[in-house]
């Protein structure tokens, strides 16, 4: 029996060390920034935008915050840390008041790997949060891209 | 009740997952930096003027600026040395009735790239719209393929003495892969070459660089 539990251990080690030299470099890992959606929301004040993007952000990221001081109308947050305190995605929303409405655009980040999620797919989670899980509001004109 | 083959048992699956949790270290501990919040009003000008100012500050920064839609601009840079993308930068204008209005993000991976994604906005910011600008750290250079039969290195092709067909061809990162496609690695202490392939082979290299012998293997670099 113990002869039987050190050969597993050995096969263990033995698989570790094959792995460990032969694992090609697949650490490259590629940063991506992508521009995500610009909407113009009729008949809403800026206010309700920076409360929505505040909203948006921290159901796809953590700890979302305005940029600057004041009201900026610029919001960003990052994704989960690391044990070592690295984060490997985030978002930004801008929020800017135009005459009887705003203007509202989205920008995502991320390194994959190690994120599981893709700057895209953060941006398309982050557009559906801001628009309380539809790709599209009512009153959203959605221009691009 | 704890057996013996029980506690050999949790032993044996914590070793693997031990095991699976080292062989995931190769990710690279590095971080998304992001950089947002600067926005520029101007009274004057459209779309057009705000687009061509885009894609000249990007431009003087990073490389290859297209506009993915109407007015809105991404750039990005590689560090050669890394050969993936670290720094990447958008910036999007939309025309108001008079002038337009554009913002600036940016992002870096770190510790990969040298500069850090508020520095890269702000000088891509004051390229656009004027302000002082700073100089960023260049990108590293990337490191020359040795060429020649180095005894310092397995660089460069590999042809078989026996084995007719087999060729390897060595890279600069201790990687390899064969005529068939499989790749290996190799490492080199003094003139012994360790070949990680279809097992661990240890072979000599030759004092001229040109030959490795042992384990099985003959081969001779081409140079």
């Amino acid at each position: 029996m113990t002869r039987i539990f050190h050969a597993r251990i050995g096969a263990v080690t033995t698989a570790f060390f094959l792995t460990a030299v032969t694992l090609p470099a697949v650490s490259q890992a590629a940063l991506e920034l992508v521009i995500g959606a610009r909407q113009v929301v009729k008949n809403e004040p800026v206010s309700t935008c920076n409360t929505k993007a505040r909203t948006a952000l921290n159901s796809v990221f953590l700890n979302a915050g305005e940029v600057g001081s004041g009201d900026t109308g610029e919001w960003k947050a990052f994704g989960a840390v690391d044990s070592e305190g690295h984060s490997f995605s985030a978002g930004a929303i801008h929020c800017y008041p135009l005459d009887d409405s705003y203007l509202v655009t989205f920008t995502c980040a991320a390194q994959s790997p190690p994120s599981p999620d893709t700057a895209t797919a953060l941006c398309t989670k982050l557009e559906a949060a801001f628009n309380g899980g539809k790709a599209e509001a009512g009153t959203m004109k959605r221009e691009s891209p | 009740m704890i057996t013996a083959t029980r506690i050999r048992r949790t032993v044996f699956a914590g070793s693997v997952v031990v095991t699976l949790l080292l062989c995931t270290r190769s990710f690279a501990p590095a971080a998304v930096e992001l950089s947002t919040g600067i926005r520029h009003v101007s009274d004057t000008g459209g779309l057009d003027d705000c687009s061509a100012k885009a894609k000249a500050a990007l431009d003087a920064y990073l490389t290859n600026a297209t506009e993915s839609s109407s007015g809105e601009w991404l750039a990005t840079a590689q560090n050669p040395q890394a050969q993936t993308v670290t720094a990447a930068a958008t910036v999007r204008c939309y025309a108001l009735p008079k002038g337009y209005v554009v913002t600036f993000t940016c992002a870096v991976q770190i510790p990969e790239n040298p500069y850090g994604a508020d520095a890269l906005c702000l000088n891509i910011a004051h390229k656009f719209y004027g302000g002082a600008l700073s100089s960023l750290a260049a990108m590293p250079t990337p490191t020359p393929v040795p060429t020649g039969c180095s005894p310092a290195n397995l660089v460069g092709t590999w042809v078989s003495d026996d084995k007719p067909g087999l060729t390897l061809t060595a890279d600069l990162n201790g990687g390899f892969t064969d005529n068939d496609g499989v790749s290996g690695n190799w490492g080199l202490r003094g003139m012994t070459v360790t070949l990680t392939y279809y097992g661990e082979h240890t072979l000599t290299l030759s004092a001229d660089g040109k030959h490795m012998r042992g384990g099985g293997y003959n081969f001779t670099r081409k140079c």
